[in-house]
């Protein structure tokens, strides 16, 4: 074996950037979230005010609210996003004519900036002038009004991120399944297993690294979402799609809030590491534990 | 692909290569000044940051190359996003970057930063400098929108360059046609013309709605602006209706602790206010359906589309709607009226104690943190100069100085948009701008939410308006404001 | 493995392709006409073409420059993170160095942040910290590109430690064995293997880096500004272009593609090894 020397002359670039990029930044974070500080305010500078601002948090209504509607979106999100693409990548893996048109066409959404998503799906789905209402209302009877009902606007933020990001967990999990060693496979068939059987004893365990590390992806990013849904609903109606990365612009940006928004994505950021540490050691360590 | 190309009849034709072409007829006085001025920056470059508004694009491809090829100064302006262009200024004049040497400041941001001493003095610093103090450059030939940009001392902290009014459109192919009007009468007893009360406003929005709906056509009575979840909708009651029925200021009173409850001495929730929100709701409910998601960008297009008879709308979106046939389907067709209003507030707002719409515009400032102050004052002053304010005022419907007022090509445009230029020449007095003060985007955010629960209808109107009062009131005393 | 004909997934293509390049197709709509044709009923079929947008965006020299500023700061950092972040996946795999699961969860913590709260640091920093002399990080492409790997660099190693774990440790430990140095391991045994992996890598850090707005609006002014900030020009208090945006994001889309097909190549190529090594 290597000496770890090595191994760490190999991650060192990595933890430079990644700490000199994410690590400072969080720190100066962390210490304006301690700070009560808006720059128009009476009295511009930064006030220690100690956990002042987590206090505030824990009971502002708002905030809570921004973050069930935040939770209710990434699972609604995620989960349609892993069901349909894995089942996309498994239709993948076949041969049939056309398949390297029909991919491309499958990851063409990825390109499109989120301002621009938000702004075509906004287009859309305007009442009265959007193409989704007036075909809804034509075929269905159906009234899509996605500036009054706050059911009709969550829908749309879900279907717009599962449009938009499907193709990602697809490719990563064309990637997973195309490494899968054949044996397995050939063998669990020749002992005469059925799909199901072999989809969960076999494909499962074996895509799971790549699985939890897409699941993980798509969960953070849907947290961090903010440009789609601003240019689609800037957050209404009401506060119905007010989702955290929103309220946070909200709070930093127009009102200059820095003190209190810091300390609401310090905590949004804790958070999101308490759930993603549950799913990684839930799901993967017992495994590798298994395995080795 | 054939690359057709309309090229529109009338003078507004905002594209790009259009004002490009205005460069060529800017005649500058006092050449050999400028030169002159000019020759101690050689090399310098100053750089701006601006929306991407007509009167902006206006400066970068028209004044800057002009002032370049005088002075040998280059200008850069960075054209950005509505949001994105305070964020870039105000993290730029805060941590002291000196990126830019001019900034943007809308109306209603300049409070903002004069109570953080961002900006420099405009008139101290020509004062102290007269060897830069361009001739054609005066003060004096600013219009009264200026004074929203003068500092407590009642100097100019900025330059205006754009200057509008919110004002009434409608409709006059709808309004004078005969068989609309027999409707009309029939309908309602009363002869058809532009609102002067609200009720007579709400009278025709009804009308028009009803009849129009009837008839199968898409036009409705009224625009609205009220999207469900941006500020739009807030700033169009604020700024726009609750003044037409005499609550001025946001209903906060700076005078007395910064009120805005009733209980307190503010009128946020008052008995006017409320009655204000119940009128402007009701016209909601009538506009065209796409109004629930509709900043100022759709109002505008909306009316351009010919879909609302009548409607307030923004005075730069009003040109175009008028007069550009690439962009509107009712050019020709555009009449210009006072917003209407409620008993005793046309009254008050002669007698200056009050006002009836929103007078809205833009300067360009001078942050201190700028490393070529002298340079960037004789680019200020030059955006200032009489024989650039033509071309300008045709190319984006703007008036910053009083002369323009009197130009053959601004009197002709006058006459095609239906009169909005002697409107805001004459009648201009009687709009005024966002209130002065400092936590305008503060209190702005903080009440909003609950504003756009009210448009959702998840809380009443009237216990929506007592909540923002006392959550107005809150946000002020956390910003120190109130004590 | 299945006997179907390969024919009966066709329909179901179509299907799917139909659903996927709808908003596309819509985009290029809103792009051909003019605003105030938005607001109408909306008909499904575009009858009528407007092309003024697109003279107005070929005419634009600027968008030119962020058309290139994009492609070098996304290329740049697809290429950088996939790097760095195959070697640092190579490390966290086939060494035993003590705390280096942490450290794997550690770097994904990094793309949790909510971005708008970090503008403020990121801008202080590269305009105060990271300066050589009068040099500074902001508004230059060679900043935007170390920025990116704040996200990126963490889903690289993320996309790519799967991949990386699954090439069996036997094929190295022979390859040491004949006397092959690590640098040949890697790049001759263990990078030739991974190439699925890695061009799944590339493409979405490249498509991430390519999307990305809010940390470009903040840190980049005239030098380094992307496309995403050129279409935020368009959205202003006077209106949105609608139809501008929709024009330059379809030629975006050009771009975008070759790079796509490029790299796409490189899946196809994993497909046979999978064959070849079954």
């Amino acid at each position: 074996m290597q000496s770890n020397k090595l191994g760490w002359l190999f991650l060192a670039p990595t933890i430079l950037v990644l700490f000199l990029f994410g690590v400072l930044p969080f720190i100066y974070v962390l210490w304006v979230s301690f700070h009560q500080w808006n720059p128009f305010a009476a009295n511009p500078n930064m006030i220690f005010n100690w956990a002042d601002n987590y206090r505030a948090v824990v009971f502002d209504a708002q905030f809570l609210a921004s973050l069930g509607a935040t939770v209710a979106f990434v699972f609604f999100a995620v989960v349609t996003e892993v069901i349909i693409g894995y089942f996309l990548a498994q239709a993948f893996m076949g041969d049939f004519p056309g398949k390297a048109f029909f991919r491309t066409i499958h990851t063409l959404p990825l390109i499109v900036a989120p301002i621009i998503v938000g702004s075509v799906w906004k287009l859309m789905t305007t009442p009265s002038i959007g193409i989704i209402p007036h075909l809804l209302d034509n075929w269905f009877g159906l009234n899509l009004n996605i500036g009054t009902s706050a059911l009709a606007a969550f829908t749309v933020t879900v279907v717009m991120d599962v449009w938009h990001w499907t193709p990602l967990v697809t490719l990563t999990l064309i990637a997973a399944l195309v490494s899968l060693p054949a044996d397995p496979f050939e063998q669990a068939q020749i002992d005469g297993a059925g799909p199901r059987q072999i989809f969960w004893h076999i494909t499962l365990p074996m895509i799971a690294p790549a699985l939890v590390a897409t699941v993980f992806i798509r969960l953070m990013d849907a947290l961090r979402t903010v440009d789609e849904v601003l240019m689609l609903t800037g957050g209404g109606p009401g506060s119905a799609t007010r989702y955290v990365g929103v309220h946070i612009f909200k709070e930093v940006f127009p009102r200059t809030n820095y003190g209190y928004g810091s300390a609401i994505s310090v905590i949004v950021l804790y958070l999101t590491i308490v759930v993603c540490w549950m799913l990684y050691t839930g799901l993967l360590a017992p495994r590798k534990g298994k395995e080795g | 692909m054939t690359f057709t190309r309309t090229i529109s009849a009338s003078a507004l034709a905002l594209s790009v290569a259009a004002s490009a072409a205005f460069a060529q007829d800017l005649t500058i006085e006092n050449e050999d000044w400028w030169k002159e001025a000019g020759a101690q920056f050689s090399g310098v470059t100053l750089r701006g940051v601006t929306e991407s508004t007509p009167p902006s694009n206006f400066i970068s491809d028209v004044l800057a190359p002009k002032f370049e090829e005088l002075t040998g100064i280059r200008v850069d302006v960075e054209t950005t996003s509505w949001d994105q262009m305070y964020d870039k200024a105000i993290k730029d004049m805060e941590a002291g970057t000196g990126i830019y040497d001019m900034v943007y400041i809308e109306q209603d941001i300049i409070y903002a930063y004069l109570s953080r001493d961002f900006l420099v003095d405009v008139t101290a610093a020509l004062a102290e400098k007269p060897e830069l103090k361009a001739p054609n450059y005066d003060e004096a030939n600013l219009t009264t929108f200026a004074d929203n940009f003068r500092g407590e001392n009642g100097n100019l902290y900025g330059i205006p360059m754009e200057a509008f009014i919110k004002v009434y459109l409608y409709r006059t192919d709808l309004f004078n046609d005969p068989e609309i009007q027999a409707a009309y009468k029939e309908k309602t007893g009363a002869d058809l013309k532009p609102a002067t009360t609200h009720e007579e406003y709400t009278q025709i929005a009804d009308f028009f709605t009803e009849y129009m709906q009837g008839k199968g056509e898409d036009i409705w009575g009224t625009t609205a602006q009220a999207h469900t979840g941006h500020p739009a909708s807030w700033y169009e009651f604020f700024e726009s209706v609750a003044p037409t029925f005499g609550v001025y200021n946001w209903g906060i009173d700076a005078a007395n602790n910064y009120s805005a409850s009733v209980e307190n001495g503010g009128t946020m929730n008052s008995a006017e206010a409320k009655e204000a929100l119940a009128w402007w709701l009701h016209l909601r409910d009538i506009a065209p359906p796409e109004s629930v998601q509709s900043t100022w960008t759709e109002v505008g297009t909306t009316f351009a589309a010919g879909r609302a008879a009548q409607g307030l709308v923004y005075g730069e979106n009003a040109a175009w709607i008028a007069a550009d046939d690439t962009k509107s389907k009712v050019v020709g067709n555009v009449g210009v009226a006072l917003p209407p209003v409620a008993e005793g507030v046309m009254a008050a707002a002669e007698a200056g104690e009050g006002y009836i719409g929103y007078y809205d515009g833009g300067a360009f400032g001078l942050p201190v943190t700028s490393k070529q102050q002298d340079a960037s004052l004789l680019f200020l002053q030059f955006m200032a100069l009489p024989e650039v304010q033509e071309e300008w005022a045709v190319a984006a419907p703007r008036i910053t100085l009083t002369s323009t007022y009197d130009s053959p090509k601004v009197a002709e445009l006058d006459a095609e948009l239906g009169g909005y230029y002697s409107m805001l020449r004459d009648q201009g007095k009687l709009f005024k701008g966002a209130p002065e003060y400092p936590f305008h985007a503060q209190v702005r955010e903080a009440t909003a939410p609950i504003f756009y629960q009210i448009l959702t209808g998840a809380v009443g109107p009237d216990e929506g308006l007592d909540q923002m009062a006392a959550k107005a009131e809150e946000e002020l005393t956390t910003l120190g404001y109130r004590k | 493995m299945r006997k179907k004909s390969p024919w009966i997934y066709v329909p179901f293509w179509i299907v799917i392709s139909f659903l996927t390049l709808f908003p596309i197709y819509w985009l290029f709509v809103i792009s051909v006409k003019p605003a105030v044709d938005l607001f109408t009923t909306p008909d499904i079929l575009l009858t009528s073409f407007y092309w003024d947008n697109y003279t107005e965006v070929l005419n634009d020299r600027l968008l030119r420059s962020y058309m290139v500023n994009s492609l070098i700061i996304s290329s740049g950092n697809a290429v950088l993170c996939t790097t760095l972040g195959f070697f640092a996946c190579y490390a966290l795999s086939r060494f035993n160095m003590s705390g280096k699961e942490s450290i794997f969860f550690w770097t994904i913590t990094n793309r949790m942040a909510p971005p708008a709260v970090f503008l403020l640091p990121l801008f202080l920093l590269m305009t105060q910290v990271y300066r050589f002399g009068d040099f500074t990080l902001l508004d230059t492409r060679i900043g935007m590109i170390l920025v990116y790997c704040t996200f990126n660099l963490p889903f690289a190693i993320w996309t790519l430690r799967p991949t990386v774990d699954g090439i069996p440790r036997e094929l190295d430990e022979a390859a040491y064995v004949d006397g092959a140095s690590p640098w040949k391991v890697i790049t001759e045994v263990v990078f030739p293997l991974c190439r699925p992996g890695l061009a799944v890598t590339l493409i979405l850090t490249w498509v991430f880096a390519w999307n990305e707005y809010l940390l470009a609006a903040t840190l980049t002014n005239f030098n380094a500004r992307t496309l995403t900030t050129g279409l935020s020009e368009y959205v202003t208090t006077t209106g949105t272009e609608w139809g501008i945006m929709a024009a330059i994001s379809i030629f975006t889309l050009i771009p975008a593609l070759i790079v796509f097909g490029m790299v796409q190549k490189h899946i196809v190529a994993g497909l046979t090894f999978g064959a070849v090594k079954g």
